[in-house]
């Protein structure tokens, strides 16, 4: 039985393996991509929205007022950022169900991808907010002692990140996969309605774990009255 | 549990992919298309405001040209009212003045009716005097009504001579005036008569045909006069007494 689906290979293009992992997520993106554009294709103001239209609504404005909660400058590129990661996410957690699917976020790489993602956003959307300087100065805050945790932390933070995604999607493919071989109906089925309730689960923490690092290395480290008041 | 450092650098590269498809076609055209009902949400909104606003202002135009026809329309009323009193009055006015017209109108035409009544019946009751005496004189002392009031005339002359003297004066004219013309023997007779009391004084002969029956002789402010006027006074008193005394026996056999 096999763990992760990295070392499938689908195809081989121009000497580079492409695995299953690749190809799924290709899938997830075209599915996203292709479902926006048919519902968005046709947006315009004096149109009323339709069901399909009014559920992307919903959606892009839930994970906006979430990120709202979080942080005190909500931005369109971190709604561009968190959102895409819970949509892609919850999207592959989702396809669990369908037979023969591995979903990309079983796999290793691609959580390690995600979580080196984020790694790299918090720093470029620090360095936005607050300035080169600034950015750096929270490192060594509130004293110098601080450097290598805060160091340490960063990294543990993607690596946590990664670990926790992929250990819990990939135990829920495996787990479903040997009751599948024990008991062929009635537990795989439990199984995988878990499986939706924890994929969906572990997209809102991972979205909104990223959402939290990116904002606390924007947040403004000595916030004005009205800000306080708000938080 | 290995990470294939290939797959996770295509997955990097897969998400950043993927950040900016979903960008392009889901979240852009959604926002975009929120932004853009909202907008036009608030301009909807803020034209209801402005469209209540100007409503509000178009009612309270309406309410104040509504009270100003009501305070128009007290006042016409009681224009009117006023004016048609006024007219009532007027017309009521000029009715009584008219009935008072009329009434005076009525009263003066009853006066000149009894006066015309009492002329006549003046002038017929001498007529009728005239006509008796003259036919009584005639048969009981065969002479005529003219000849006994010349000498009736003549008789009161001789007392009164020396009134007419002097009222006469130096270059006075005696004038007799009768109702109808003298016979000549009467006219004869008076001429003597006069001349015995004033001698050589001239005299002269007229007829009145408003005179009541008689003879009147002038001599400057003085005059001697006999007319049946004194006599249908008489008779008109004692018609009334009659008549007076006719109504109280008809208002005592009323009575009775």
């Amino acid at each position: 039985m096999e763990l992760t689906s990295d070392s499938t290979i689908v195809f081989e293009a121009w000497g580079i393996p492409v695995n299953s992992t690749i190809v799924n997520t290709w899938i997830i993106m075209v599915l996203l991509t292709g479902a926006s554009m048919l519902i968005t294709r046709k947006l315009r103001p004096d149109v009323p929205p339709n069901r399909w239209r009014t559920m992307l609504e919903v959606i892009v404005q839930g994970i906006q007022s979430q990120i709202q909660e979080i942080t005190i400058r909500p931005a369109r590129h971190l709604l561009y950022f968190a959102g895409t990661l819970f949509l892609f996410i919850a999207t592959s957690n989702l396809l669990l169900v369908v037979p023969g699917f591995h979903p990309p976020t079983a796999s290793l790489s691609t959580t390690a991808a995600l979580a080196l993602a984020v790694l790299v956003a918090v720093p470029l959307f620090g360095i936005t907010s607050r300035g080169f300087g600034g950015y750096l100065k929270t490192y060594i805050e509130p004293s110098v002692i601080m450097l290598p945790f805060n160091i340490i932390s960063e990294f543990t933070r993607g690596i946590s990140l990664a670990i926790r995604l992929y250990g819990n999607i990939m135990s829920g493919a495996v787990i479903a996969a040997i009751l599948l071989g024990v008991a062929p109906f009635f537990f795989p089925v439990v199984m995988d309605m878990l499986g939706l309730l924890t994929g969906l689960v572990q997209a809102y923490i991972f979205a909104i774990l990223a959402t939290v690092y990116i904002s606390s290395a924007t947040a403004d480290p000595h916030p004005t009255k009205s800000e306080k008041e708000t938080t | 549990m290995s990470i294939d450092w290939i797959t996770v650098a295509a997955q990097v590269v897969n998400f950043l992919v993927l950040v900016w498809l979903l960008k392009r076609f889901l979240y852009r055209p959604i926002l975009d298309g929120i932004d853009a009902r909202e907008a036009e949400i608030a301009d909807r909104m803020a034209e209801a405001v402005e469209a209540g606003e100007k409503a509000r202002a178009t009612e309270g135009q309406y309410r104040d040209q509504l009270a100003s026809l009501h305070a128009n329309e007290a006042t016409m009323a009681d224009r009117a009212l006023r004016k048609a009193r006024d007219e009532r009055d007027v017309l009521l006015a000029n009715a009584h003045a008219r009935l008072e017209q009329e009434r005076q109108d009525w009263n003066a035409h009853l006066a000149e009716e009894g006066r015309k009544y009492t002329a006549e019946l003046h002038q017929a009751g001498a007529g009728a005097l005239m006509s008796l005496t003259r036919k009584a004189l005639d048969d009981l002392a065969d002479e005529t009504l003219e000849e006994r009031i010349v000498a009736h005339v003549a008789t009161r002359l001789r007392p009164m001579s020396v009134d007419l003297r002097k009222a006469a004066g130096a270059d006075a004219e005696a004038i007799a005036t009768t109702h109808n013309r003298l016979p000549k023997a009467a006219r004869d007779r008076l001429k003597a008569d006069l001349q015995e009391v004033i001698p050589d004084v001239p005299m002269r002969f007229e007829t009145d045909a408003t005179q009541a029956p008689g003879l009147i002789l002038r001599m400057g402010g003085a005059q001697v006069a006999w007319t049946v006027d004194a006599y249908i006074d008489e008779l008109d008193a004692l018609l009334e007494e009659q008549l007076a005394a006719g109504g109280g026996v008809r208002g005592q056999g009323d009575g009775h």
